[in-house]
């Protein structure tokens, strides 16, 4: 019986891994930082990042060294969930009366918008690394954990 | 059973086959989710939110606060996967751990 | 409503993947091809004039493909 300890392996997908990576992780990062301006935003910008992920953990094996191991991704996912209601205290922090108005960033700049445009960074940061964590759980949990007889690694 | 889900299917079929000629051409600036607030979102969210692209103008700024319910729930389902798919030792004791005494967790 | 061509064209290849996916024996070329409709479905709404919906659509389409495949090696039932 095969294993999922055993990666997929062959020298096409090793090679195929090695140059498709770091495109798609570059290209995460971007869709990321100009959210704002062009379509994409947190969902795709996690999603992508979280391929890279995927992929060197099926293709490399579960030893692999680009690798988000064991229970750091349930933890990080919910502390970007946590970065996204941490901005909306930052704007009560700040003085002002509903949650998430972010005309009222603790950090002050001229032009309103400016603040306005920090909050939605702060966000979609927030918002892409829960989904990336979600995403290598929902991996994890099917292919991982619950191994053969049960047991945790 | 077949001939009536299969007899089911073609009036629906038909339904929407025959509404098709009614629906609007994209872009139509007079048709329903073009009329109440969409203007509203157009002209104001640049100057409002800083933000060229409308979409995230109303999904970030205006409806703030329902994406962090969104983000959330997602969070709580990837949890919950989690909690269901894993056979956890410390939770349900497998029939040997349990013979054997301080193997419960690792 | 007017339809242009290629919309007609791709709505038709989509009913054609649907009905492959059904009738394939194979697991593993079903999950393939499975990722052909998402292919379809991100043309389809780029033609519809939303690229956000279609950028989603895409990513999405991709990391299902990659959940199919490794559940069927989880499984171990590749092929016939």
């Amino acid at each position: 019986m095969i294993k999922l300890k055993d990666p997929f392996g062959g020298i096409v997908l090793n090679v195929a891994f090695r140059a498709l990576v770091p495109f798609t992780i570059v290209y995460g990062i971007y869709v990321l930082c100009l959210g704002e301006f062009s379509p994409g935003g947190g969902f795709q910008a996690g999603a992508l990042l979280s391929v890279g992920v995927l992929l060197s953990r099926l293709i490399l094996g579960s030893d692999a060294r680009f690798n988000v191991a064991g229970r750091t991704s349930i933890i990080m996912a919910g502390v970007g969930t946590f970065l996204y209601a941490f901005t909306g205290w930052l704007t009560i922090f700040g003085g002002a009366d509903y949650f998430l108005d972010y005309n009222y960033m603790p950090v002050h700049m001229e032009p309103a918008h400016e603040m306005h445009a920090l909050a939605i960074f702060m966000i979609e940061i927030g918002v892409a690394i829960c989904v990336m964590m979600t995403i290598i759980n929902l991996l994890d949990s099917i292919v991982k954990m619950g191994d053969d007889d049960g047991r945790t690694e | 059973m077949r001939g009536l889900v299969a007899v089911i299917l073609a009036v629906i079929t038909a339904t929407f086959c025959s509404v098709v000629s009614n629906l609007p051409p994209i872009g139509e600036a007079g048709s329903a989710p073009n009329r109440h607030v969409t203007p509203t979102y157009i002209e104001r969210s640049a100057e409002d939110t800083g933000s060229p692209n409308i979409v995230t103008g109303v999904i970030i700024d205006y409806r703030g606060f329902d994406t962090m319910w969104e983000t959330a729930v997602m969070f709580l389902a990837g949890l919950t996967t989690v909690l269901i798919l894993t056979r956890n030792p410390v939770g349900r004791r497998l029939e040997e751990d349990v013979a054997e005494e301080g193997a419960v967790i690792k | 409503m007017q339809i242009y061509l290629v919309e007609a064209v791709l709505l038709i290849i989509l009913i054609l993947i649907t009905c492959a996916v059904i009738f394939c024996k194979d697991i593993l070329s079903a999950a393939i091809i499975y990722s052909a409709f998402s292919f379809c479905a991100v043309l389809l709404y780029l033609m519809m004039g939303s690229p956000d919906v279609a950028f989603t659509e895409a990513v999405i389409g991709t990391i299902s493909t990659i959940f199919f495949v490794a559940s069927l090696k989880k499984i171990d039932r590749w092929c016939e």
